[in-house]
């Protein structure tokens, strides 16, 4: 009896082996697999309206069972609810082959330490040779949790999301104001300048949330302060910041700091010169329609929305001369992206991870999947003209129009450079390469467990009172820090502050050894 | 046939009179409240879209156009299937769960079944503590495989603890000798319910069944967690849901840094989807009204 199970286990085991071996040959390239099996790539976002992702999936699987015997499917995460669906999909234990993630606003770290991601070391060597070799090893250490790697980061594109305000050149000509904008106050000039001059036009019409606020205050200190930002969502303003580029190690709080009473009074003098509304707080309007329309003169933008919106504006508004102030041009504060602001991890009870590599690898080496996947099909979704890609006039968006979100896996070289490009954004791009530093904190994870509760009180008074000083909806700003600051420190901000700099000495062990 | 009205031939004096005109006009006033969100609304998705970014939402059309509407109907068929979705769903769902909730709150209250305190407890228990979101998300998935199945808004909505609780408290009103005098002649306990039990319950069911209905009727968390993208038909809230926010939500995520060239629905495209929506409703309403009334106040009265 005993004999017999030991044969049996003997022989499923050299079968496996077998079957292993099989797959992958002694040059270390990957055979076409024997069998053929569909993966799912999920993505965020709604699909398209129209069939057309279909069509484009059943071309790229052509390719891809010719090449390697896979086929893909795209499976959209819509956007209703999108984090808790997301979430929820990751802890579900279904087999996601593929999915995307990132670092900045999907919370990679946290799934990855609740276990949801494959780790892929033995396997990326051995079924995407290429894409191993694609990403450096540094750059693997940074998509590293406890030492093994759980995703594939999207190395090999650029784009920088430096955020900052657009404002028109012809009104800050009017008024007087030495162009280009790069500080504040000039700023601030400009807005009186269209209170002043230009009745019923609404200086900066923004929606006052905790999102927004805290999107001023991170450009207030970029623009004010050589702080690095730390990846720590503390709801409303981000109070913890890396002291400086050079001084990494170090954590600096901007909000205790004398940069926030500089901000919380200017935002008061903003606010009751009458640069927003009144009911700036309960505002749901959309700036960017507002801005189209000529009734308001800023909006906040990064380099790539600020493209499209001079675009745009040129068209509705010809001569208003969109310009763009980001917040890193007034001290060259600059840091660019982690490259896991976007991923493609394996889940964890993907049936298929040696597959799903293989795909992935497809995309990032073989531009013909890439740009299916991409931009749909040539001819019917897209056209190129002089290298770019464009869309003809008549071109029916409803029924022809193609999207996949497929972020996470963009390679600068397939990149086809759009036609609605504003030309202007390549010297954008110029200037900021040469001052952009590279993220310091590739390969930091926090471990915030213990102090998730304290993070949420926190979270709760940045959102709350905090919102109110970003948009001066106080009635003395210097009263209204001290009141925050106390309230801050009533939530448990020593505790965290204290946790935070203890994980980032640990981080300096690691870099540097001492 | 003529009738006559006691309340006609007595003479209403002047206090009576001021006490009338006050209510009228308290409730008229509170009535046009209430209407006016409406009226801007409808309004609103007839005005040119231009104009209400630059002037904001109007009770009148300045600017007459149909755009709005066109660009909705040049796709209807989604609209429709949402429509179609939620009726039928609202319909299966009230009947089968007032079956099932008659049935179990008739049980529970009976004095001659020996566990209907320790069951009880078991529902009313459920109540109080929820497992959370995550392993209900685990049953319906992995336990039920229910995702992308439309029986997923029907099934979790049938058996609500509050309306059992509400329809056995109700059932203890009627009397066990009407169950047992039918028992001496025979009859079977399925008889029973159907014929004596179920006519007596009629303003227990219409409150339970209009709590079921409006719950159906409003169903959109179940369609958002477990209907994937590729359901061509949602619950007509979530399809209305997901049409109004998803322009605030591509705005307000980190992810707007993306943004596709996909065309967001405009402001006005947003209302009219809005007005088509809840439109036929608020028409079939005066017609149910009194349903509604009389379950609400019968329920409240006999209870």
């Amino acid at each position: 009896m005993k004999i017999k199970k030991l044969v049996g286990i003997f022989v499923v085991l050299a079968f496996l082996t077998i079957v292993v071996l099989s797959n992958v040959n002694v040059l270390g390239s990957v055979k076409k697999p024997s069998t053929y099996v569909v993966i799912k790539y999920y993505v965020m976002g709604d699909p398209p309206q129209n069939d057309q992702v279909q069509k484009a999936q059943e071309e790229w699987n052509k390719i891809l069972k010719q090449t390697i015997n896979t086929g893909m499917e795209i499976k959209f995460i819509g956007w209703a609810d999108w984090y808790t669906k997301y979430n929820l999909l990751l802890a579900s234990g279904e087999p996601l082959d593929l999915v995307y993630t990132s670092s900045t606003w999907l919370n990679m770290w946290g799934n990855a330490q609740k276990g949801a991601f494959k780790e892929l070391d033995d396997l990326l060597p051995k079924y995407a040779p290429k894409l191993w070799k694609q990403v450096k090893p540094e750059e693997w250490d940074q998509v590293r949790y406890k030492g093994k790697i759980i995703a594939v980061p999207e190395n090999l594109f650029t784009h920088y999301v430096n955020n900052g305000f657009v404002y028109r050149g012809d009104w800050a000509k009017k008024f007087g104001i030495k162009l280009p904008i790069k500080d504040w106050y000039t700023f601030g000039k400009y807005l009186e300048g269209i209170k002043k001059n230009l009745p019923g036009v609404i200086p900066y019409d923004v929606t006052g949330n905790s999102s927004k606020a805290s999107e001023l205050f991170s450009g207030w200190v970029i623009s004010n302060t050589d702080a690095v930002e730390l990846p720590i969502d503390t709801g409303g303003h981000k109070l913890f910041w890396g002291k400086s580029y050079k001084d990494k190690y170090t954590l600096y709080s901007p909000v205790f700091d004398k940069t926030f009473e500089e901000y919380a009074k200017l935002m008061k003098q903003w606010a009751s010169k009458g640069f927003w509304r009144e009911d700036v707080l309960n505002f749901k309007g959309d700036t960017t329609q507002l801005l189209y329309e000529g009734k308001t003169g800023a909006e906040r933008a990064h380099p790539d929305s600020f493209s499209g919106l001079r675009r745009e504006m040129d068209k509705r508004q010809p001569g208003s001369d969109l310009q763009f102030f980001a917040f890193s041009d007034t001290r060259n504060n600059l840091v660019k992206q982690p490259i896991t602001q976007d991923a493609i991890a394996v889940g964890r009870y993907s049936k298929y991870p040696d597959r799903a590599l293989m795909v992935l690898e497809q995309i990032r080496t073989n531009q013909k999947v890439y740009r299916l996947l991409h931009y749909g099909r040539e001819g019917v979704n897209y056209w190129i003209k002089d290298g770019k890609y464009y869309t003809p006039p008549n071109f029916d968006s409803n029924k022809y129009g193609f999207w996949t979100n497929a972020w996470g896996t963009r390679i600068d070289a397939f990149v086809l450079p759009s036609i609605n490009e504003w030309e202007g954004l390549k010297e954008y791009y110029a200037r900021y390469n040469k001052i952009a530093k590279p993220y310091p904190y590739g390969r930091l994870v926090l471990d915030l467990k213990s102090i998730q509760p304290q993070i949420a009180a926190l979270s709760n008074v940045t959102s709350t009172l905090g919102t109110a000083i970003s948009f001066g909806k106080v009635n003395d700003p210097v009263k209204a820090v001290e009141e925050y600051r106390a309230k801050l420190k009533r939530a448990g901000y020593d505790k965290v502050f204290k946790e935070i700099q203890r994980q980032l000495l640990e981080f300096k062990k690691l870099e540097t050894g001492k | 046939m003529e009738r006559i009205e006691k309340s006609a031939s007595y003479k209403m004096s002047a206090s009576d009179i001021n006490l009338k005109i006050l209510a009228y006009t308290v409730v008229g006033i509170f009535a046009l409240i209430c209407l006016i969100p409406f009226v801007v609304m409808t309004s609103s998705s007839f005005n040119l879209e231009s104009d209400i970014i630059k002037n904001g939402y109007c009770l009148f059309p300045r600017k007459f156009s149909l755009l709005a509407y066109k660009v909705i109907f040049s796709a209807p068929d989604r609209l429709i299937g949402s429509y179609i979705l939620t009726i039928c769903n609202t319909l299966l769902g009230t009947t089968i769960g007032l079956f099932l909730i008659s049935m179990t709150g008739y049980v529970l209250q009976r004095p001659d079944y020996a566990y209907r305190n320790a069951i009880s407890f078991y529902i009313y228990f459920t109540t109080l503590f929820s497992g959370g979101l995550v392993p209900y998300y685990l049953l319906i998935t992995r336990g039920l495989h229910l995702k992308d199945n439309y029986l997923v808004l029907l099934i979790p909505g049938l058996m609500n603890p509050w309306l059992i609780i509400l329809m056995k408290n109700f059932m203890k009103s009627i009397p066990h000798e009407i169950t047992e005098s039918a028992k001496i002649d025979g009859a079977g306990d399925f008889t029973i319910f159907i014929k004596l039990i179920l006519p007596l319950a009629k303003p227990a069911l219409a409150t339970v069944g209009l709590f079921l209905a409006l719950g159906y009727w409003n169903e959109w968390f179940n369609g958002m967690l477990f209907l994937s993208t590729t359901m061509k038909y949602k619950p007509l809230q979530l399809y209305l849901y997901e049409i109004i926010t998803k322009a605030d939500m591509l705005r307000n995520t980190p992810a707007s840094k993306y943004i596709p060239p996909q065309n967001l629905p405009t402001e006005t495209a947003k209302l009219a989807t809005a007005v088509i929506a809840t439109g036929p409703i608020v028409l079939a309403y005066p017609f149910v009204q009194r349903y509604f009334i009389k379950g609400i106040t019968i329920g409240a009265v006999k209870g």
